[in-house]
């Protein structure tokens, strides 16, 4: 893995090969940025992590808040103090934190304020594919979209530059194919951050009361106007390519451009390329002016039409003779899932009627003779993992007629057989708002299922209405002492925080006493029969009870255990094994194998947890623990 | 120059994603333009993993287009299987034997096909194939955990990748922990006699 300290390296020209959420932690360096906040998300979580590792040598501050709507006010309070911040989050996080965003677009910052979105085309580690370029138009903010690493450095400080001069947060959107490609990144000049500020009051500026407010968006629309005219002269907007005839030209964004560049070379077309950088505002005279001297576009954008339906807006006051591709009306590209070269190549080739010097058919016709019967490989619990077993309790008491309503995190991959732990599934900390009405609309027992980190992050007011209104759920924390799926970041609960300090732990149970929650119980679950006891006395309570299920991460102890050189003794089937297969119906470990028509267990990937040892019928399963 | 396509796929936890920054870095060394594509998150926990190299200049995407991968670095039999999209008869596919049965597998009590059934599959394609007991020579060099320098080493002594194998041990003692670096650099070697060994008697 990379020293990340060579993101501290004062020595531009210097050329690292860096993964894109790197390359925005360098550019967050390179803008001079005193305050990064994040809340962990696939992609985006390199972001926060890589600053994390090198917060204190580079003498700025960061924090893994709670959630993104407080991350992004830690960093807004911090703009509005004089203070360049940035604040980085996944595309849903977003969401989470559009409530504080679309009003600071109101109040504008004082200091750069960059808030970047990593958007996740083909939902590769998410719950859907939004596209957060709407956001931008929504919230009437300017949006920087890179297509490489280098750029997404280089935007990062353009963001703090163009977010100075409007005074308004810019957005920086990504995609998992930027967040996560690596590609060659030459550096700029360090930066030294500025941490102390001054908040200067101005209750008519930074107050929104309707009578401050009402007079901020006319102020607040003019300030686009401006960034329109910076988006007209931006070098991220440019013409990449000139094609001979003036026939064909592509306009193009972020990932999808590197498809159309590759696409275009494959069936050697003669093709312009526009390729735009600032995609909020656009810059209408310079597309309109392009749109002129074709006769037809092309529009090559992942995800939504974001781009066309303003292309085509643009087409009428400039060239409305002018034939418009892309995905309304007559679609050349999918508007749900990632692109590919392959994806553009077919649709440009239809497009100009050009024959494709791949012949893809027999590829898929000879590929789907080989990966007929395939077993598929879907991601699953670790070996070892206590979530497990917990999901093994709560099936052995509860059973199928329970409803188990779960949430974001590694848990819910209980989801599939043959535990089957998990019901209904939408966004964060929904586990426990959305058992209430199930709840109330059935006579089924109900779980709700959620993690320590997401517990912190948005479990708080469900468990409070819960208590509230009397719902009675059964809420199950399943407590690994980590924000395990995102790569083990702290929160709350574990002890210390982003700039590796200790903090005071907040624990989850007085919490949910706090929030008058009567029954509340913490209990390991790799203990199963008191495990079981503590799931029947909640199912018994009249109101809503909390269950923490605490038992570190299978991850965290193996990395412990290599650490500190410990042997591990995995665990071992005796000859007592009548192979009647409990303990894979029952568990689905991955460590538990079928070879030469007999149950083993894999010694590269047990991890000694000993579940299995526990449920064997024929205590054929021997453990050293 | 052409570019040099590349495909890495196996499972969550079995270092490919640590291959493919090794091969990236060393192309850095080198001055060469260079993407790398990796998926992380869900992914990674003991599921299917891909990710891909490529160099040269017109490397745009990340992402390498079916039928064009120059080589296909199999981790596992099945993934190595599931990755065959790239592959066409003119790519290299070095397959490491360490069969990692997926649970769907186990549940419906069905044995792992053998290394020949897999062997003939990867032919349809290709024949260009190279075995690589990569377990073993893990095991011989320290630790199973170093399989993927082991198929790192097979793949230099093929001469099929544009990065000298200096760069690729360089990018590998910056890459990695100096408490783990002589065993890696040790499989490493494994895997680069290995191959070169089985050129001589062929």
């Amino acid at each position: 893995m990379l020293d990340l300290r060579i993101l501290l390296a004062d020595s531009p020209r210097k050329r690292v090969l860096l993964l894109g959420n790197e390359a925005i932690a360098r550019g967050i360096l390179e803008a001079g940025i005193g305050v990064v906040t994040t809340y962990p998300g696939t992609p985006a979580s390199e972001i926060g992590d890589s600053i994390s590792e090198i917060a204190a040598d580079a003498g700025i501050y960061m924090e893994y808040s709670v959630n993104e709507i407080v991350a992004a006010e830690v960093a807004g309070g911090a703009a509005n103090s004089g203070v360049r911040a940035l604040t980085a989050m996944k595309h849903v996080g977003l969401n989470v934190a559009s409530d504080f965003v679309m009003t600071l677009a109101y109040t504008g910052v004082r200091s750069g304020f960059v808030i970047v979105t990593a958007d996740d085309p083909e939902c590769y580690s998410s719950q859907n594919e939004q596209d957060n370029r709407f956001y931008a138009l929504l919230a009437n903010l300017p949006c920087l979209e890179p297509s490489d690493p280098q750029e997404a450095k280089d935007m990062t400080i353009s963001a703090i530059e163009i977010s100075e001069k409007l005074e308004l947060p810019v957005l920086l959107r990504t995609t998992t194919r930027i967040s996560h490609t690596r590609g060659p990144v030459t550096y700029g000049k360090l930066t030294k951050p500025v941490l102390k500020g001054e908040f200067v009051k101005d209750v008519k500026r930074l107050v929104m009361v309707p009578a401050n407010s009402r007079p901020k968006h006319p102020i607040l629309l003019k300030s686009m106007e401006k960034a329109k005219e910076i988006s007209e002269t931006s070098p991220y907007n440019k013409i990449t390519r000139k094609g001979k005839s003036g026939e064909l030209g592509i306009i193009s964004s972020s990932a999808a451009y590197n498809y159309a560049v590759e696409a275009a070379n494959l069936l050697g077309l003669d093709v312009s390329i526009m390729k735009l950088g600032m995609t909020h505002p656009l810059p209408e005279k310079f597309i309109g002016e392009f749109l002129k001297g074709h006769a037809k576009i092309i529009v090559v954008e992942e995800l939504e039409p974001y781009l066309e339906l303003h292309v085509k807006a643009i087409a009428k006051d400039y060239a409305p003779n002018i034939k418009i591709y892309g995905k309304i009306g007559n679609s050349y590209f999918p508007r749900d899932g990632e692109l590919s070269t392959r994806i553009v190549a077919v649709g440009l080739a239809k497009m100009a009627s050009k024959k494709l010097p791949i012949n893809f058919e027999v590829i898929d016709e000879k590929y789907a003779e080989v990966s007929r019967n395939l077993p598929s490989r879907p991601p699953i619990l670790c070996a070892g993992c206590p979530h497990r077993a917990s999901f093994y309790v709560m099936k052995r008491v509860a059973g199928e007629k329970a409803v188990y309503s779960t949430d974001i995190g590694c848990y819910a991959l209980g989801a599939a057989p043959p535990l089957r732990t998990g019901d209904m599934l939408t966004c964060m900390g929904a586990s426990i708002g959305a058992a209430q009405g199930i709840s109330k609309a059935t006579d089924a027992p109900t779980f709700a299922i959620i993690g320590d980190s997401t517990f912190f992050h948005a479990g708080i007011p469900g468990l409070i209405n819960a208590v509230y209104n009397n719902h009675k759920i059964i809420v199950t924390v399943l407590d690994n002492l980590t924000t395990a799926m995102t790569g083990h970041q702290p929160h709350p609960g574990t002890g210390w925080t982003g700039m590796h300090k200790p903090a005071e732990k907040i624990m989850i149970e007085k919490v949910a006493e706090g929030c008058g929650v009567k029954c509340v119980k913490v209990v390991n679950p790799f203990n199963l029969k008191e495990a079981e006891a503590v799931l029947k006395e909640a199912m018994k309570h009249s109101g809503p009870s909390v269950i923490v299920f605490r038992a570190p991460c299978a991850l965290m102890v193996a990395r412990e255990r290599r650490r500190k050189g410990t042997e591990l003794l995995a665990c071992k089937i005796t000859d007592k094994c009548t192979n009647c297969m409990a303990c894979v119906k029952l568990l689905g470990c991955p460590a538990i194998i079928f070879e030469e028509g007999r149950v083993s267990i894999s010694e590269t990937l047990c991890n000694a947890c000993g579940l299995c040892a526990s449920v064997c019928p024929y205590n054929a399963i021997e453990c050293a623990k | 120059m052409k570019e040099f396509n590349m495909v890495l796929a196996g499972v969550g936890g079995q270092g490919i994603l640590l291959s493919a920054e090794i091969l990236g870095t060393a192309a850095i060394k080198e001055g060469l333009n260079v993407r790398v594509s990796e998926i992380h998150g869900m992914a990674q926990r003991g599921g299917a993993v891909v990710s891909t190299v490529r160099i040269g200049e017109k490397a745009y995407a990340p992402t390498v287009l079916d039928g064009q991968a120059d080589v296909l670095l199999g981790f596992e039999p099945f993934e190595t299987l599931r990755n065959l999209k790239f592959a066409s008869e003119k790519t290299l596919v070095i397959m490491s034997e360490e069969k990692i049965p997926p649970t769907e597998l186990t549940a419906k009590m069905m044995p792992y096909p053998s290394l020949k059934e897999v062997e003939e599959k990867i032919y349809s394609f290709t024949k260009n194939l190279i075995i690589v007991d990569a377990p073993k020579l893990a095991k011989k060099a320290g630790s199973p955990l170093t399989q993927n320098m082991v198929l790192l080493g097979a793949l230099a002594a093929t001469g099929k990748v544009p990065i000298k194998t200096e760069s690729l041990l360089d990018a590998i003692k910056e890459l990695i922990p100096a408490k783990y670096l002589d065993i890696n650099v040790k499989a490493f070697k494994l895997g680069y006699e290995f191959v070169k060994k089985a050129a001589t008697k062929s």
